[in-house]
C-alpha cells in the first residue's frame, strides 16, 4: 500500500470516546407519543417557552426522493421498506469486500469511507415527511441561478482536474463523473481556485476534504478547518436559553464544530451592509405565538448548499406542544436559486438531565489533523523531489468517494432516499 | 376606628414585605432599582464588557514598550524597546499599565515551583498563550476579555455567549444536576443564588487555560467562585475565587466591574478567530509560504520565532 492518505483521520478528537456505534445496526425509534405531550408552555412574562434541548428524533431528508415526486408523505409500509433497505446498506458498510465490489476498494476510499462511516450516519428511522421541503411543492430545490451554475461549473472544474491523474479517474469512480483519466497531471494545479474554497456541496465524490489539494489550509474546506458550522444547521442539537430581549440558541454539531448564537429581539435595523459574518446578522420579533427570525448579512465565506453573502432567511420558531418545536426556514438568494424555497424541521425536546452535559466545540483545539494532512503533503513532494516517492499528483487528496455517511456514492448501496 | 388601624396594619406589613424583598443581597448592592425577573431576581440579561487591563495581567504592572520586547541599546529593564514580531505595530503594540485586579496585597500566591513555570510562560508568551492558537478562552478569563459578551438568564439556566472564538458557558441552576464526566476548556457551571447575589461554583477545568496574557495558569485542579451582583442597572460587581492546590498556597480573588455596552443597538458581532490564527499555526506548513522578505521602499521584517521543543502544536496539546 503506498498511497498514504490522511484526509480521513482529519478532527477526529471533538467527539472521540462520546460515539459508541453499535456493532449491529439499528434503526432508532426516538420518536414519541405525540397525543402524551402536554400543551405549550409559556414563560413568566407571557413569551411562549422555547427553552430546552432540541433536536430531529427522525430522519427526514431535504429533498424528496425521486421516486416519490408527487408525495408529500410515506406510507408506513414505505418507511418499514426503506428504513430496512438503509440499515441493510449501513450493514453491508463494514465488510470491506463490498467496498471493493463497489467499485472501490482504494486507499483513498477505504479511509476515507471508514472515518464518515463512524462519523455521519444517521441511525434515525424515517419521519413521515418525504422531505423538508415543503416549498416548491415538488420538495425539490428550486433550479441553480446563473452565479450559481457558474460557480458550480468551475468548481467542478477544477476540482475533477486535480483528480484526473489519480486512481480515482484512473478506475472511473463515482467521485471522477464529469472527468476523465489523464495520465499527465494537471500543470495548474497550484493555481488560486476559481472560488474560495467552502464545502463539498454537489461536487461529485464523498469522504473527506473538498477538493484534492493540500498546498494551504484553505485548500481542504471549511469542515477541515472546524468552521463548518451554518445556519440553518438540520443537524445538530441546540440548546436554547430564553431571556425577554434575546434568546440564546447553543448548537451543538458537526462534531465538535458547535457554536454560540445569540439572537436579539428588536427591531433594530440590521448592521451596516459592509459587515458581513460567518453567521449573518440576526433580528428577532415575536408573531402571535412564532419567534420569527431575519437573517442576512453573511459573509461571502460563509456556506449554505452554496449560498453566500447574498442569502436571506426567516426563520420560524414555533412550540407545537410540551415536547415539538417546529422549525421552519424561508430561504431567499435569487443569486443562488431562481425562486426562494422553504423547509421544515420536527424538533423533539430532550431530557435536560440525560443531556446535561456540555460539549464543547474542541474540533479547532484537537485539530491535530490539519497540521497532519499539510506535513504529510509536503513530505510527500519533498520525496519527489529527491527521487525517493512517486508524484503527489498522482494521489487523491479530498472528495475522493468512499462511503460517505454509510452509503456508496452511486448503485445498490447508494442512499435510498436519494 | 378599628378597620383604620387594620388597614394601617396591614400596610405597614406589605411595607416591611416590599423591603425585604428589595434590601438587595448580602452587599445591600443594587436594591429596587436593578431589572428583575419577574420572579424578583435581578435580571443580568444583556451585553457585558470588562473595561479594564486584566486580560494583559491581572496583576498590576506598568505599560510596557510592545507586546513583545528585546533588550534595547541600553541594558536595562526598563529600557527594553519592542521586538520583531510587533516592531512594525509602533506604539499600537505597546501594553497599558494596569493597577491590578487582584485583591488584598496584589500578590497571586503561586507555590515555588509554580512561580517558575508562570515566569517561563511569560517569558515564552507567544509560544504558550492558548488565546494566540484561538483556543476557548476559559473561565474567568472569557469574562474580561477586551470583546462584549452576552448573557441570557433563562427560567431555569442562564446562559453566557462570548465574542471571542464564539465559546459559550452554561451556568446550571438545578442542583440536582449531575457532574460531567470529562475535563473542559469552559468548565461545568452550577449557580445559586445568596440573596440577590449570583453564586457560581466552577470546576472540572482541563487545565490548558490561562487566566492573562501574562502566564498566570492554573491545573486540572482549579475551582472557582463567582460572585455577581448587580450594583445598579448597568455595573455587575463581579468577583472571583480561585483555589488550586496544585498551583496556589491559598485561595485568592480578583474583582472587578463589569458595563453593560449601552449603545442602544449593542450586539455581539463574529469574532471566529479560527481562520486569524491559520496562518500562525500552519503557515510554515504551506506549499509556498506567505511570509517573505519585504523589498524597496517597504519595511523588510526578518521574524525568527523559533518554536522550543516540547511547545510544537502536538506537545503542546498532549502535554
Amino acid at each position: 500500500m503506498s498511497k498514504i492518505y490522511l484526509a480521513g483521520i482529519v478532527v477526529l478528537v471533538g467527539l472521540v470516546g462520546v460515539l459508541q456505534l453499535p456493532n449491529v445496526v439499528q434503526l432508532v425509534d426516538a420518536q414519541t407519543e405525540e397525543s402524551a405531550a402536554g400543551p405549550a408552555p409559556t414563560t413568566s412574562w407571557g413569551d411562549p417557552d422555547l427553552e430546552g434541548i432540541w433536536t430531529r428524533d427522525a430522519e427526514v431528508p431535504l429533498q424528496r426522493p425521486s421516486s416519490f415526486r408527487d408525495r408529500e408523505f410515506f406510507t408506513d409500509d414505505e418507511r418499514a421498506d426503506l428504513d430496512r433497505r438503509r440499515a441493510e446498506i449501513i450493514a453491508r458498510d463494514a465488510s470491506r469486500e463490498r467496498r471493493d465490489s463497489n467499485g472501490g476498494g482504494t486507499a483513498e476510499q477505504d479511509v476515507g469511507g471508514a472515518y464518515n462511516a463512524e462519523i455521519y450516519i444517521s441511525h434515525l428511522r424515517l419521519g413521515q415527511r418525504t422531505s423538508m421541503i415543503v416549498d416548491p411543492p415538488n420538495g425539490q430545490l428550486p433550479e441553480l441561478a446563473p452565479r450559481a451554475k457558474e460557480e458550480h461549473a468551475a468548481l467542478l472544474d477544477f476540482s475533477l482536474n486535480l483528480k484526473r491523474a489519480t486512481e480515482v479517474c484512473e478506475n472511473d469512480l463515482p467521485a471522477c463523473r464529469g472527468g476523465e483519466y489523464n495520465t499527465t497531471p494537471w500543470e495548474d494545479r497550484d493555481i488560486t481556485p476559481p472560488f474560495y474554497i467552502t464545502s463539498r456541496n454537489a461536487l461529485p465524490g464523498g469522504g473527506g476534504g473538498v477538493v484534492s489539494r493540500s498546498n494551504h489550509p484553505e485548500d481542504r474546506g471549511h469542515g477541515e478547518r472546524c468552521m463548518s458550522s451554518t445556519i440553518p444547521d438540520f443537524r445538530g442539537f441546540r440548546r436554547i436559553v430564553q431571556s425577554k430581549n434575546q434568546i440564546a440558541i447553543f448548537y451543538d454539531t458537526g462534531q465538535g464544530q458547535g457554536w454560540h448564537r445569540t439572537v436579539p429581539i428588536s427591531d433594530a435595523p440590521h448592521l451596516p451592509s459592509n459587515v458581513r459574518q460567518w453567521w449573518g446578522d440576526s433580528r428577532a420579533r415575536w408573531e402571535d405565538d412564532t419567534l420569527v427570525v431575519d437573517v442576512t448579512n453573511f459573509s461571502p465565506k460563509s456556506n449554505f448548499l452554496g449560498a453566500h453573502e447574498n442569502l436571506h432567511l426567516i426563520e420560524r420558531w414555533r412550540r407545537l406542544d410540551a415536547e415539538t418545536l417546529e422549525y421552519t426556514v424561508t430561504v431567499d438568494d435569487p443569486t443562488t436559486w431562481v425562486e426562494p424555497w422553504t423547509a421544515v424541521q420536527t424538533l423533539k425536546k430532550q431530557a435536560d438531565q440525560m443531556n446535561r452535559i456540555y460539549y464543547e466545540p474542541r474540533c479547532h483545539e484537537g485539530n491535530y489533523g490539519m497540521a497532519a494532512l499539510l506535513i504529510g503533503a509536503r513530505e510527500d513532494e519533498r520525496a519527489f523531489a529527491e527521487g525517493s516517492g512517486e508524484d503527489p499528483a498522482l494521489k487523491c487528496l479530498g472528495a475522493c468517494g468512499g462511503f460517505a455517511a454509510g452509503f456508496a456514492d452511486e448503485g445498490d448501496d447508494a442512499n435510498p432516499l436519494r | 376606628m378599628v378597620d383604620r388601624v387594620k388597614s394601617g396594619l396591614m400596610v405597614g406589613v406589605l411595607f416591611i414585605g416590599m423591603a425585604a424583598c428589595n434590601v438587595g443581597g448580602p452587599d445591600g448592592a443594587g436594591g429596587a432599582s436593578v431589572p428583575r425577573t419577574p420572579d424578583g431576581r435581578p435580571d443580568f440579561s444583556g451585553i457585558w464588557q470588562a473595561n479594564n487591563e486584566a486580560h494583559w495581567d491581572l496583576q498590576a504592572h506598568e505599560a510596557r514598550a510592545g507586546m513583545i520586547t528585546q533588550e534595547g541599546a541600553y541594558p536595562y529593564d526598563y529600557a527594553r524597546v519592542p521586538a520583531a514580531p510587533v516592531l512594525a505595530l509602533g506604539a499600537a503594540a505597546g501594553v497599558p499599565g494596569s493597577i491590578g485586579v487582584v485583591d488584598g496585597d496584589g500578590e497571586i500566591p503561586y507555590t515555588a515551583e509554580a512561580a517558575v513555570i508562570k515566569q517561563e510562560n511569560f517569558d515564552n508568551w507567544v509560544d504558550r498563550d492558548p488565546e494566540l492558537k484561538c483556543y476557548l478562552p476559559g473561565v474567568p478569563r472569557a469574562m474580561y476579555m477586551p470583546y462584549p459578551f452576552s448573557v441570557t438568564q433563562g427560567a431555569n439556566q442562564i446562559q453566557m455567549g462570548f465574542t471571542f472564538s464564539n465559546a459559550a458557558r452554561l451556568i446550571h441552576m438545578d442542583p440536582e444536576t449531575t457532574l460531567p464526566p470529562d475535563y473542559t476548556y469552559m468548565g461545568f457551571s452550577l449557580g445559586r443564588w445568596e440573596g440577590d447575589s449570583l453564586i457560581v461554583d466552577s470546576n472540572y477545568f482541563n487545565g490548558r487555560t490561562w487566566f492573562d496574557r501574562a502566564g498566570n495558569y492554573h491545573s486540572e485542579q482549579l475551582t472557582l467562585t463567582e460572585k455577581l451582583t448587580l450594583q445598579t442597572p448597568n455595573v455587575i460587581q463581579y468577583e472571583v475565587t480561585i483555589e488550586d492546590p496544585e498551583v496556589f498556597t491559598r485561595p485568592w480573588t480578583i474583582s472587578m466591574p463589569l458595563y453593560r455596552r449601552m449603545e442602544p443597538n449593542a450586539q455581539l458581532l463574529d469574532y471566529r478567530c479560527i481562520e486569524f490564527a491559520e496562518e500562525f499555526m500552519y503557515g510554515g506548513l504551506r506549499k509556498e509560504q506567505l511570509v517573505k522578505r519585504w523589498e524597496s521602499e517597504t519595511m523588510i521584517i526578518d521574524v525568527t520565532r523559533k518554536i522550543p521543543p516540547g511547545e510544537r502544536l502536538h506537545e503542546w496539546y498532549g502535554r
